[in-house]
Parts: structure tokens; C-alpha cells; sequence
């Protein structure tokens, strides 16, 4: 544990030499200078931030410009496919999880994703469920009962489905396997949720559904959301970061982002000129 | 300038051309679309005509012996007397054996090919296992008679006899001589021959599990083995099985190379050491001997009888591959 890192407060500079947004957190994830390569383009430029614990920080900008690249770097999954590779250090509570040694599945457990698209497997909403928490604990059933009713409550889905627990995952509406998926993520205890475009394949009132979700969510975890709805960014998250090019244009509570941004290339994307 | 009259017969003309020219294609439309639709049918006729005269051959046999044809052990050319159920006992188990060892192997290798294979591995490998399926069968006949078979006899089964020789159950299995050539080694050999099949179509159906769903579960800390298990073989599950009733109908018909290290002998032991025999092999040894017309008949009561478990076999096959088809099309 590097206490140093901890007890600084969060007043750093971003990319761009301005000061870094204020705010109360602790430091739950800190970049170092981190670039990614898919083979032999960068698409990740020296990217240095820090996303403070138990708020959410969305990540917004054209396509391409490297977020959820970015966003798949906190749980390395993308160590399952070859030539892309990682430079630099994030540090998780001062730990480098870029570094070999790093036991993946320990990370993957720690830093949760739901995806774009909801995936749940093809098993049982319960199984959906129970899968994930008996990878690290062994529970009894009555235990697991409960813990799978938590998981299902805490992403506001348990009255949809109580009844019908042991139908397949992929007999429920897109919106409500996007919360199973968000369930299961919840259900083996991370203490980070990365949202990967969570929302851009359900309809408005699921999409309300799960910004409701993530604001209660945010009071017990750290999480990172990449999004192209600029309306989402504004309405759910904390911080914004705006990134162009595989660089972090400007990092800034999300209030200073819309209302009053600092780089002229961030106004001209929030109020719709490109991207 | 082109004044209005003329570029409007101009346009008339055009117009005219073209109708003429829909006219042609229409023309060779038609033509196209019957000589593909013949070439479809002359398939149909050429399955028809197979599955009657082998209905027409096998009659004489059938009328003679009845539904008890296929029960009988017996095959006796001299008193002319002729059951098929050594055959099929014989094909039924050599497949079986064949199943129960290139499957797991066979899944193993798709497995490993699409999850944990270093990419510069991954071609090599593939292509070595394909190059398998296309090594002529008379080439694993005679390499399974005389390297395969010899080797099995000094090493496989003469430890096969003293290990499960005390053991109840396990030692009629394993009972007699080693003769080298049986039952064991054509299921050893259909084992390597349709391997390649399973492991080829397994890969394939491996691919089409999504991205997402892998790296969700990735995601939540899985491991390789884990997600392989959960998720990959359940989301695929139903085409991987269509891929090995695809493979079982090859083993089933499979005749040269069985023929070479079988033995040829036409009944039932339970020792799966000893010589057998199966449908094709009986048919393709002794289509040069059959000299009455009971004889002949009762061969092609044989290929009659294989000619319907392959069918229902790869009937259940397309089955399976068509639901799995349907699902991913939701």
C-alpha cells in the first residue's frame, strides 16, 4: 500500500497542466503516463488522471478516440486477445495492476464490466447469478439464496423476475438482462464497475432504469462509465473526462465540462459541432 | 442542342433496347434457373435410385429371413444361411470406440486451438489436423495393418490383458490373445480418422461464440477452464454435437481401412481384442465370393441396413445443426 498516493489530496495536474477537479474522494484509480497499442497504432496516448473513489467519472468523446479502450485497461481484459498490450502504470488503492505479477481473476473480481451489449450467460437468471459469487465463495444454499436475491434487488430486478428465477437469462428483455448483467457484476463484491456504453442498446425507460442504478450504486463503488449519450455523462456522473484522439483533452467535474469547459475542442463536442 | 422531338424518340428507342434487353436476360434467367434446378433433382434421382435398387437387391434376403436377418449371428455361405447382426454389432462398436476416444481428444484440440494456443502455433496446428482428414483411407489401412497393428500387439494390448485380465466385467472385455488386428485397433483407427472431423467443425462453432459473452465472463474472473466449460461448450453444445453424429456417420460407413485390421470374422465376441467384422468390411471382402443370388441378396440387405443407420444418424445431425442455427438467429 503506498500511503503517500492515499493521503495526497486530489488537486494534480491533468493532461493539459490545469489543475486536476477537487474533490473529496480518495484516489481509488490513478494513471501514469499510460498508453495501449493495438499492434503497432497507439490508440492510448499518455493518459494521467485520477478517478476518485465512490463517484462516477464518464468518459465521453467521438468514436474512436480511445474510451472504452481506455475503460479495458482497469480489468486488463483485453489480455485475451494478442498484440495489444499496455504501457505505463493505474494504479488501484497505490497497487500497479499493469504489472506481471498481477493475478487477473483477483483484479477482475476487484474491478467489475458490465458491457454494450448484455450478455448474460446461457444458464439460469439464478445460475446467471450464483455463477460469478461461486467462483470465490463457497456458500451455502440458503447463503446463496440470499445473496442472489441482494444482487437481483440491488440492480432493481428482483420483483421483475422472483417468479421465474430458473427460466433462461436470455428469455428477459433487453433492458432487463442489461441489470442481470449488472447484478452479476454487483453480486461478487468488486469495489470498481466499469460501464462500457451500458445503455447505447436499450430503450429510454430502461436507459432511466439503469442511470437510477448508477446513482445508487456510486455510494458503495468506484465507477467508471464510457458513454456517447452526452445527456447521460451530464446527468449521471461526477467528474467528465473528454477525450480526442487517444488523448485526455480535459478532466473537470462534470458541471465545469458542460457549463463552462476550458479547451475550445471540448465546447465544440459537447454542444454537438463534431463527433 | 438536340431539340425536344428527338432526344424523345431518342428516349422511345432507348426504352425499346432495353425492353429487349430485359427480354434476353429473362431468357437466359430461365435457362440458368432450370439447369440448376435439374442438377438439384438429378441428386434427388441418384438417392432415389441408390435407395431402390438396394431395396431391390436386399429383397431376395429379407424374403427369406425375415425381420430375423437382422438378428441372426450366423453367416454361413456354404448352408446359405445369413443373419447380420455380427456386422452391426461390429460397426456399432467399433464406432462407439472410435467416439469415446476421438471426441474428448478431438474437442480438446479445438479447445485448445481457440482459447490458449499462441497465435504462431495456432496455423501449424490447425493445418496438421486438417491434413489428417485428407489421408486416404486405404493409407491408414495398410499403415494400421502393418505398423499400427503389430505395434498394438507387443505394447497396448498385451497390457490391456494384464491389467484388466482379474478384473470382473473389464476382463471379458479384455480376454484372448492379443492378435494385433480386431475390434480395439479398427476403433483406434476410426478414432485417429475422423478425428480431424470433430476437432475441425468444434473450432469452427468455438469461433462463433461472441466476443462479449467471453469477455464478460472473463470479466468477472474466470479462468480459461472456466469460462470454457460454462460458458463456450454450453453456448455451443447442440453444434458441437451435430459435428460428432457428422463424424459417427463417417466411422459407421468407413470400409478400407477397417476391412485391413479387423479380421473379418463374422461373429460376437465380447472380448474387444478378438477379430470382428463389420457392415462395409463384410461387403467389401466378400462381394468378389457372393456367387448365388441369396448371397448377393443378403450383401445388399447389408448395405440396406447401413444405409439406414447413416441416414438416421445424419437426419439427427441436420436436426441438431438447424436448432442451433435457429437459436443464434434470435
Amino acid at each position: 500500500m503506498n500511503f503517500q498516493s492515499v493521503s495526497e489530496p486530489v488537486a494534480r495536474q491533468d493532461a493539459t497542466g490545469r489543475p486536476a477537479p477537487r474533490i473529496s474522494g480518495q484516489p481509488k484509480i490513478e494513471l501514469k503516463d499510460v498508453s495501449f497499442f493495438y499492434g503497432k497504432s497507439q490508440a492510448i496516448k499518455d493518459i494521467r488522471m485520477t478517478l476518485p473513489e465512490r463517484a462516477v467519472t464518464a468518459f465521453i468523446g467521438p468514436s474512436g478516440c480511445g474510451k472504452s479502450t481506455l475503460l479495458r485497461m482497469f480489468n486488463r481484459i483485453y489480455e485475451i486477445y494478442p498484440n495489444q498490450r499496455a504501457e505505463g502504470e493505474i494504479l488501484l488503492d497505490g497497487e500497479n495492476i499493469l504489472q506481471k505479477s498481477q493475478d487477473l481473476n483477483l483484479l477482475r473480481a476487484r474491478v467489475g464490466m458490465v458491457f454494450q451489449k448484455p450478455t448474460p450467460f446461457p444458464m439460469s437468471i439464478y445460475e446467471n447469478i450464483a455463477f460469478g459469487i461461486r467462483l470465490y465463495e463457497k456458500l451455502g444454499r440458503t447463503e446463496m439464496d440470499e445473496r442472489v436475491e441482494k444482487a437481483l434487488r440491488r440492480a432493481a430486478l428482483w420483483e421483475e423476475v422472483k417468479d421465474k428465477l430458473s427460466t433462461s437469462g436470455l428469455g428477459l428483455s433487453g433492458g432487463q438482462q442489461q441489470r442481470l448483467c449488472i447484478a452479476r457484476t454487483v453480486a461478487v463484491r468488486p469495489e470498481v464497475i466499469l460501464l462500457d456504453e451500458p445503455c447505447s442498446a436499450l430503450d429510454p425507460i430502461s436507459t432511466a432504469k439503469i442511470e437510477e442504478l448508477i446513482d445508487e450504486l456510486k455510494e458503495e463503488y468506484t465507477i467508471a462509465i464510457v458513454t456517447h449519450n452526452m445527456q447521460q455523462a451530464a446527468r449521471v456522473s461526477d467528474l467528465t473526462a473528454f477525450m480526442y484522439l487517444g488523448e485526455l483533452i480535459e478532466f473537470d467535474e462534470t458541471n465545469k465540462i458542460f457549463t463552462s469547459p476550458n479547451n475550445p475542442k471540448t465546447e465544440e463536442y459537447i454542444t454537438g459541432r463534431f463527433g | 442542342m438536340v431539340s425536344l422531338a428527338e432526344s424523345n424518340a431518342q428516349d422511345r428507342q432507348s426504352a425499346s433496347s432495353r425492353a429487349k434487353a430485359v427480354k434476353r436476360f429473362s431468357t437466359s434467367d430461365a435457362v440458368f434457373k432450370n439447369v440448376t434446378r435439374s442438377a438439384a433433382f438429378a441428386v434427388l434421382a441418384v438417392l432415389a435410385g441408390v435407395a431402390i435398387s438396394l431395396v431391390a437387391g436386399a429383397w431376395l434376403a429379407f424374403q427369406t429371413f425375415g425381420l430375423g436377418f437382422l438378428i441372426t449371428e450366423s453367416w454361413n455361405p456354404v448352408t446359405e444361411k445369413f443373419g447380420a447382426l455380427a456386422p452391426i454389432y461390429g460397426t456399432v462398436v467399433t464406432s462407439l470406440i472410435a467416439m469415446l476416444i476421438a471426441v474428448p481428444v478431438g474437442l480438446g484440440i479445438a479447445i485448445f486451438l481457440t482459447e490458449s494456443c499462441p497465435r504462431p502455433l495456432r496455423r501449424p496446428i490447425g493445418i496438421a489436423v486438417e491434413l489428417l482428414a485428407g489421408i486416404p483411407s486405404i493409407i491408414y489401412g495398410i499403415w494400421g495393418l502393418f505398423v499400427f497393428a503389430p505395434f498394438l500387439q507387443h505394447t497396448l494390448q498385451p497390457f490391456l490383458i494384464a491389467t484388466f485380465g482379474h478384473v470382473p466385467v473389464l476382463s471379458s472385455l479384455f480376454a484372448g490373445p492379443p492378435y494385433g488386428i480386431g475390434v480395439l485397433t479398427a476403433g483406434l483407427i476410426l478414432a485417429i480418422m475422423v478425428l480431424p472431423f470433430i476437432s475441425s467443425i468444434a473450432r469452427d462453432v468455438f469461433t462463433t461464440v461472441p466476443p462479449v459473452l467471453k469477455e464478460s465472463a472473463y470479466g468477472l474472473g474466470m479462468t480459461t477452464w472456466e469460462v470454457t466449460r460454462k460458458i463456450v461448450l454450453p453456448y455451443t453444445r447442440v453444434a458441437v454435437l451435430g459435428g460428432v453424429m457428422l463424424a459417427l456417420g463417417r466411422a459407421l460407413g468407413e470400409t478400407m481401412a477397417v476391412t485391413f485390421v479387423i479380421g473379418n470374422a463374422h461373429r460376437i465376441t465380447p472380448s474387444l481384442l478378438a477379430p470382428g467384422t463389420t457392415i462395409s468390411a463384410s461387403i467389401a471382402n466378400e462381394f468378389t465370393e457372393a456367387t448365388g443370388d441369396l448371397y448377393t441378396s443378403a450383401l445388399f440387405a447389408l448395405g440396406l441396413v447401413l444405409f439406414v443407420i447413416t441416414f438416421i444418424v445424419l437426419a439427427i445431425a441436420r436436426l441438431m445443426l438447424a436448432q442451433i442455427k435457429r437459436r443464434a438467429g434470435e
